[in-house]
């Protein structure tokens, strides 16, 4: 990776070393696609011989399907890169092999919990799995990179989407809000009691998903018209800026919005994650710390009374106080009699954790299937098992990095709204993995929303691959070189791109 | 903005170094402690990864094995010999275990640290790890003898056989069992059942009864009298001793009786006022003789006696006896019973073949055991157990006494053992009988008991038995030890002959 011009002007410092002289030749500003390509194969075999890890830990030899699922995975992530190339030449070259990473992986771990079978049993599913789980998550990693090449191809420019900001604003809280009007029956995952799915005929979406993308734009299309005004300071107190009064009103609604959420829809996770997306926005929008504050004791107090009145969310902190003391009592079973508080599946998966230690037991050999969910919220912890601490630690690195590129992208943008964006949108990743992987291991507490590219799921999968593809079109425009005057001066100029 | 994104930046590191941070604490510290938790199903899971090692008898049946089959446990444990070993054997369970499962269970399971080189060879090697085989003292032929004759009675009892010249214990066997294989099944429910109907059982067919239940010795206590006074060196076989028909008791109304009341004639005392032969008291069992003489001797002496036969001691062998008891006892009256295995006195049917190895090894007595080897897994002996003395309780010469007094009580027409002569096959043996009573005013049915060795002039085997409620010792017990004794020898002649 190469550092960016201190500047952060967006372009490749090899490639900008522009002269006065008239003559010389400039060198082109490299795209680096060929790099992508290679990190993309060595993606793609790491995926590859997970697969084969995995035939041979749970049966002795390497899976039948591991030449057609193989094949039908690279020519996907190919596709994706021929895309790329052709639509956004100059974008960050290793979003899309990390990306490939965790959608292979993720693949890879639910083939194997698919397997594997409720309690080791092949032919008996874990619940809301079947024995074509694999196939179906297959399907929703190419509608996913259908609709990373879509959104490329939609958007051009990330200052297209600003044109939106009000109606993708509209769109998102219609997302969100949707599970919470309609019954039960419809939006409740079982078992747990959050709201925040649509499910038809065997067929669930979660649009949360996709609100949170929509409502990304809103905010970052809102607060590049409202920045100045909102970053007008106030009184000082403690040497500390607040904004004035009339200000406050955005950051109560949003506040007002997330508390909606979580106490309708019975989701701190969502809650969570829509308003520290809007706090850092607008703390970039407006470089003012006090928001932060405002806006964290805001959430912290909302939240404190949300597990006071709501029991769904006061549960999750006596769970993450004490995961072992009715550890032993599965809620779900008939025979339970004892006053039953569900720690049975924190306390599984901290179990796998435990169990696979430094190194992990190897693909197929540990027992992730022991923890309820596992295949969704709870996937990390069967990567912990088996991959051990090294597995999860490279798995959190690759996060990481998807994270910093975002971020990257954004400082090296010059459009505030496309900054605002990208920056929204990486703190959003980085956010959910924060609160999903430290829910499972017991570092905060748990709320149930999905692991981003990993878990079991269409809606996340293919709403993270949307991510990637805003913050690959902010990248591409940031590092696009800007346009070269190609003959002497007053002569016509050609202009690249837009 | 860009300030404010690498601020943000910055708290997106924080957040993944929390993760990373709280992973290391819960895979790499917390990892041991949460494999301790009660309710971690990976643990005893675990279990059944490696193939634990057999329990084979002293002639290489093997009588305990794990054989490997399909699904989450990899091994089975199968207990070929079902409830004629399961005193031995005891289970395994995924939860609990007993027996020798129990006590060599470090070295079964290969986990002991005697077998960490081979372990690391192995782990280097890639051979997966394996359990060491214990080899047991235990004979196939008198076991199985002990269990069928023992069953035959249709009463709850115990029996053991010992070679009183190492204390190796031939056999061990007590009924009702059960069948280990019923607890050592992998299915929850199976298992729940059994466990069940075995704990709630009015039979208790988990209980030990040949080394943790104890019963009153009955007159087979009359051999630790007889060594107590021989020893004193006042009397020997022939002294001559008062023997009345009903002993008066100092300091209470009650009189020590004979069986059936009757009187103790050798043709020499037809009045019951006279003297008998000890020798001949201790043929019929006279109960008035050996009142007065154990009075005349004092409790003392026949408490130390009763010590140094293994009474009052703790003993394991490797499993954990029950005590048999001796009391502390001053009052003449409660001596006098005491003497002839009444009052507290209570004994395991293990400590009825102890008294009778004692004296068949001329006075010493060896430390019963159970483990002859500990054999690795490559077939080197890991331990070898070394027969050792526990005790040495009477004189050579005193214990020829006292084996010619039993060799009487089978050989002479008059003697209470006498019918098993015919069912011995011409084996000599030597023995005493115990008829026991119990339960409050001796209302209970009396236990039958017998201490026995055999072959007289070069004894190879002690035998005990208690049959509860079993009536008369010549009755019920001595047919069984007729019956271990016979396949024992018939066992050593035929593998002689090879």
């Amino acid at each position: 990776m190469r550092a960016l011009g201190a500047t952060g002007d967006g372009t490749d410092t090899a490639g900008t070393v522009t002269s006065p002289g008239l003559f010389r030749a400039v060198p082109l500003p490299r795209g680096r696609r060929r790099a992508e390509l290679i990190m993309l194969a060595f993606a793609i075999v790491v995926v590859l011989f997970a697969y084969a890890s995995v035939g041979l830990g749970l049966n002795g030899h390497v899976p039948t399907g591991l030449a057609t699922y193989g094949l039908l995975f690279a020519l996907l992530m190919l596709a994706a890169h021929l895309a790329i190339r052709r639509l956004a030449p100059w974008a960050d070259p290793l979003l899309l092999p990390l990306a490939a990473l965790l959608n292979g992986l993720g693949l890879v771990m639910i083939y194997r919990l698919q397997e594997a079978g409720r309690n080791g049993n092949p032919g008996n599913p874990i619940s809301t799995m079947s024995a074509s789980t694999t196939t179906f998550q297959l399907v929703w990693s190419t509608i996913g990179v259908i609709a990373f090449v879509a959104v490329l191809v939609v958007v051009r420019e990330p200052r297209m989407l600003q044109r939106y900001t009000y109606t993708l604003g509209v769109i998102g809280l219609v997302l969100i809000a949707l599970p919470a009007l309609l019954p039960p029956s419809v939006s409740e995952v079982p078992g747990t009691g959050a709201k925040i799915q649509v499910a038809v005929g065997g067929f669930s979406i979660q649009p949360e998903e996709f609100g949170k993308i929509a409502l990304a734009v809103f905010f970052a299309g809102y607060l590049v018209a409202k920045r100045d005004v909102l970053a007008l300071a106030g009184r000082h107190v403690l040497g500390i800026a607040l904004p004035r009064a009339r200000d406050l009103g955005p950051v109560l609604m949003a506040w007002a919005a997330s508390l909606l959420v979580l106490v309708f829809e019975s989701d701190i996770g969502t809650s969570a994650l829509f308003f520290g997306m809007f706090l850092i926005m607008l703390y970039v929008a407006t470089q003012r710390t006090s928001w932060l504050l405002i806006g964290t004791s805001l959430f912290l107090a909302g939240a404190f009374l949300a597990s006071q009145l709501v029991s769904h969310v006061g549960l999750r902190f006596s769970i993450w106080l004490h995961p072992f003391t009715y550890a032993n009592v599965f809620c779900g079973s008939p025979t339970v009699h004892v006053p039953c508080v569900p720690s049975y599946q924190l306390a599984q998966g901290m179990y796998g954790l435990g169990f696979g230690g430094i190194l992990g037991t190897g693909l197929g050999h540990g027992q992730p299937y022991l923890t309820p969910l596992v295949q969704s919220d709870f996937i990390i912890t069967a990567f912990g098992e088996e991959l051990g601490l090294t597995g999860l630690m490279a798995l959190l690195l690759v996060y990481g990095l998807i994270v910093e590129r975002g971020l990257r992208a954004a400082v090296a943008v010059r459009d505030p709204f496309a900054k605002l964006l990208a920056a929204g949108l990486s703190f959003v990743i980085a956010l959910q993995v924060f609160v999903i992987v430290g829910g499972v291991t017991q570092l905060i507490p748990l709320t149930g929303i999905t692991t981003p590219f990993l878990s079991q799921g269409g809606s996340s999968l293919v709403a993270s691959w949307m991510v990637i593809a805003v913050l690959m079109r902010v990248s591409d425009t940031a590092r696009r070189p800007a346009p070269q005057p190609i003959q002497d001066e007053g002569m016509t100029q050609v202009v690249r791109g837009i | 903005m860009n300030r404010a994104l690498r601020r943000v930046a910055l708290a997106c590191l924080a957040m993944f170094l929390l993760l990373l941070v709280n992973a290391n604490y819960v895979q790499g510290f917390e990892a041991g402690k949460l494999a301790d938790y009660p309710g971690n199903g990976r643990t005893f899971a675990q279990q059944y990864q490696y193939q634990r090692g057999s329990i084979i008898t002293a002639d290489n049946k093997p009588i305990a094995e794990s054989k490997h089959v399909s699904g989450v446990f990899s091994f089975q444990r199968h207990y070929s010999g079902g409830p004629t070993y399961a005193p031995v054997t005891g289970y395994d369970t995924p939860y609990s275990k007993t027996g020798i499962e129990q006590a060599e269970d470090k070295l079964l399971a290969g986990t002991d640290p005697r077998l960490a080189v081979r372990n690391l060879i192995d782990l280097v090697t890639g051979k997966p790890r394996k359990g060491a085989t214990v080899q047991l003292t235990i004979n196939s032929a008198a076991q199985k003898a002990a269990y069928q004759a023992l069953k035959a009675t249709g009463r709850p009892g115990g029996a053991v056989a010992i070679d009183p010249s190492t204390g190796a214990i031939l056999a061990l066997a007590s009924y009702p069992s059960f069948n280990p294989n019923r607890l050592a099944t992998l299915n929850g429910k199976a298992l729940n059942k059994a466990d069940k109907e075995y704990l709630n059982s009015p039979q208790q067919p988990l209980l030990n009864r040949a080394i943790n239940e104890t019963f009153p010795p009955g007159s087979t206590f009359k051999v630790v009298t007889s060594s107590a006074a021989f020893s004193s060196g006042k009397y020997n076989p022939d002294s001559r001793y008062s023997a009345p028909t009903n002993l008066k008791l100092p300091n209470t109304t009650n009189q020590l009786i004979n069986f059936d009341n009757s009187a103790c004639n050798d043709g020499s005392n037809p009045t019951g006022n006279g003297t008998v032969p000890l020798i001949y008291a201790f043929t019929v069992s006279c109960n008035t003789v050996f009142g007065g003489l154990g009075m005349k001797l004092g409790g003392s002496a026949l408490r130390g006696q009763a010590n140094a036969f293994g009474m009052n001691t703790e003993l394991r062998i490797p499993l954990k006896v029950s005590v048999s008891n001796y009391p502390r006892v001053s009052d003449p009256a409660l001596t006098a019973y005491s003497a002839i295995g009444q009052y507290n006195d209570t004994v395991t049917p293990l400590q009825e073949a102890m008294f009778a190895a004692a004296i068949a090894n001329r006075g010493t007595l060896m430390r019963p055991y159970m483990v002859q080897k500990v054999i690795a897994p490559n077939l080197t002996p890991l331990v070898t157990t070394q027969p050792s003395v526990l005790n040495h309780t009477v004189s050579r010469t005193v214990a020829g006494q006292v084996a010619r007094m039993m060799a009487g009580v089978v050989a002479q027409p008059y003697g209470t053992a006498h019918s098993i002569v015919a069912s011995l096959g011409g084996i000599t043996a030597a023995g005493k009988t115990g008829t026991a009573q119990n339960g409050a005013n001796n209302t209970g049915l009396d236990d039958a008991v017998f201490t026995s060795f055999a072959p007289v002039a070069n004894p190879r085997i002690a035998v005990g038995v208690v049959v509860k409620g079993g009536g008369l010792g010549a009755d019920a017990s001595a047919p069984v030890a007729v019956q271990i004794i016979k396949a024992y020898i018939n066992y050593l002649n035929s593998s002689a002959k090879r």
